[in-house]
């Protein structure tokens, strides 16, 4: 287990860039460089315990191109996309919540579901346009990415940048990785969804 | 000063978080007991619903106010309904009044607000021909925070004075002057309120000691209930007991209907759309258990029972899929017969692709189906492939 070290020292970041606003911990994926191989999905679901059927992280694969047509045959790839809860600025589930079991943090931003709160109704995940909150049906509660959070309080990475063997996978303050995103020269999105204006934390890099 | 902190008097006031609307969901925004509180800061609320504070003076206006009986008070409202009846001669006029009104009365209470619909109606219940309340005017009082309360409880009483066949006459407010209520029979127990002050601290200062002797330090509190649990366990209202006994009780009361507007009244009809999908959160939240359901042979149904609904609102809130709805008018004679009605009754089905339950006749998929797995999958295809993509920092 690596020691979790801010990835830029605080002094560092632009001023420009250090956005006035709340702390926001959270995970910048480079799918450009991902390579599929699963190991946080595995690494979460190790670190988490979490039965069959319930992923915190799961791994999207999109095929591009076709074999079939020769026009677009030289440009097949597949992406991968890692899809944790996106621990966003104006949770929807949180909003859903009908009990008050899912609180965002201040001190650092992250999403999270109060096991003794939950009713399991799943109003969470109906709202969730990312489909992060999943039903526990051995505890009949719901649950949902923590980005590690009792790890994270021990001042180490979540388990899925901890494991990931390609190095893709980075953790830390918002306003602390959009420097190191410019260092690499890549362009930072986060997946929005028409229709549901929740502000994710979570950024991928794209070429596109 | 430990010794000193176990002695505290109890308040006059205490809340049944169980029952408070507060408590059973955040997205309930009712203050009917903080707007007639008359003292500011002695309702307050945190994560246990409405509590109250060191501030509080007694009045009782609150535990009028709240619709699901949450607030008991040191003198219960079957205590104080045993007190009014044993002063009742039949076939006479009853006069309550407040310590401002000028005049001779059967009872003195500390405000008018205290008295609930129930209570309002006991007179007559014992048998009294009226039941008359003197009322000075609330202006220049301390408490004339109260009044909205007390008018209210007078409307709903004579409400129900109507819809039990009575003239609303025989509930009625009397102005008077203000000076000195004269009690017609003397309070039988009249101890010297000092002497049984420091009486009840000496009491509780032994039992603390002993208490502090058995245990020495022992933490003997039990942990806090989980809310999951909690929120299971339903209570019965005890206001909505009360009164509904006092209406069957009402001699010669003959049920009719009256329909009244719903906004702000402690009663309330409701409907289900078909939007429902049997998620039993409403019945799960609702606090005064109006709302049950039932399910046999893979047929859901919810059924509900209007004498109980306090029109909280803790449903409607709470149904993510908005499917329950308060109906803009009530029928108070609901009160008297005490129906149950079937909102829903829909086959229990299971989508064939996410594995949730939803409630239909026939189609295999419900219209927005929660396969969370293939969201995740649809999302990320089409944001990376449709590009509608948002530049950030």
């Amino acid at each position: 287990m690596s020691e979790y070290k801010s990835v830029i020292p605080r002094e560092a970041v632009d001023r420009s860039f250090a956005k006035q606003g709340p702390k926001q911990y959270t995970l910048w994926v480079d799918i450009e460089h991902c390579i599929g191989c699963n190991a946080c999905t595995i690494a979460c679901k190790s670190e988490n315990n979490t039965p069959i059927g319930v992923d915190y992280n799961r791994v999207i694969e999109i095929e591009e191109g076709d074999f079939r047509d020769p026009q677009k045959a030289p440009n097949v790839g597949v992406t991968f996309v890692p899809m944790p809860c996106m621990h966003c600025g104006r949770p929807a589930c949180l909003a859903a919540c009908p009990v008050g079991a899912i609180t965002k943090r201040k001190e650092d931003g992250i999403v999270l579901i109060n096991k003794d709160k939950c009713i399991g109704c799943r109003y969470c995940a109906w709202a969730c346009p990312y489909g992060a909150p999943q039903f526990n049906a051995e505890a009949k509660v719901m649950e949902k990415c923590t980005l590690c959070v009792h790890r994270v309080e021990k001042g180490l990475l979540p388990a899925c940048v901890n494991t990931c063997p390609a190095k893709v996978r980075f953790f830390g303050e918002l306003n602390e990785l959009t420097p190191l995103m410019r260092e690499r020269q890549a362009r930072a999105v986060s997946i929005t969804v028409a229709g549901a204006d929740t502000n994710p934390s979570v950024r991928y890099t794209t070429t596109k | 000063m430990d010794m000193l902190a176990k002695i505290r008097p109890e308040l006059p006031a205490s809340v049944e978080h169980g029952l408070c609307s507060r408590f059973r969901t955040t997205k309930s925004y009712c203050t009917s007991c903080a707007v007639v509180c008359p003292v500011p800061g002695a309702v307050q609320f945190a994560g246990q619903g409405a509590e109250i504070t060191d501030a509080c003076v007694g009045c009782g206006a609150c535990a009028s106010a709240c619709p699901n009986g949450a607030i008991s008070l040191k003198e219960s409202d079957p205590q104080l309904a045993e007190r009014i009846r044993s002063r009742v001669r039949p076939g006479e006029t009853f006069r309550i009044a407040c310590p401002r009104a000028e005049g001779k009365v059967d009872l003195v209470l500390p405000c008018l607000s205290r008295l609930t619909e129930a209570l309002l109606l006991e007179p007559i219940r014992g048998g009294a021909a009226r039941a008359e309340f003197l009322d000075p005017g609330c202006s220049g009082c301390g408490l004339n925070r109260d009044a909205p309360q007390w008018e209210r409880a007078l409307f709903l009483a004579q409400a129900l004075c109507e819809s039990a066949g009575f003239t609303a006459g025989r509930v009625g407010r009397i102005p008077v002057s203000v000076g000195r209520p004269q009690e017609t029979r003397e309070a039988s127990e009249s101890p010297n309120p000092r002497r049984a002050m420091f009486r009840a601290i000496a009491e509780k200062w032994k039992d603390a000691g002993a208490v502090a002797a058995t245990e020495d330090g022992a933490t003997g509190q039990k942990p806090a209930e989980v809310f999951r649990d909690a929120v299971q366990r339903h209570h019965g209202n005890p206001k909505r007991t009360e009164l509904l006994q006092v209406l069957r009780a009402l001699p010669g009361a003959e049920a009719r209907s009256k329909s009244l507007p719903a906004a702000g009244l402690p009663f309330a009809d409701v409907e289900v759309g078909s939007q429902c999908v049997g998620c039993n959160v409403c019945e799960t939240l609702c606090p005064v258990e109006a709302l049950r359901h039932r399910e046999a042979n893979g047929v859901y149904a919810l059924d509900f029972y209007p004498a109980l609904c306090t029109g909280c609102r803790v449903c409607e809130a709470a149904c993510f899929h908005q499917a329950i709805r308060i109906r803009e008018t009530v029928d108070l004679s609901v009160l008297f017969d005490q129906p149950s009605v079937t909102l829903i009754s829909a086959p229990r089905q299971t989508c064939q692709a996410c594995h949730e339950s939803f409630l239909g006749e026939a189609s295999e998929h419900r219209l927005s189906c929660l396969a969370s797995g293939d969201r995740r999958d649809a999302i990320a295809r089409r944001f990376f492939l449709g590009g509608n993509q948002s530049d950030q920092p």
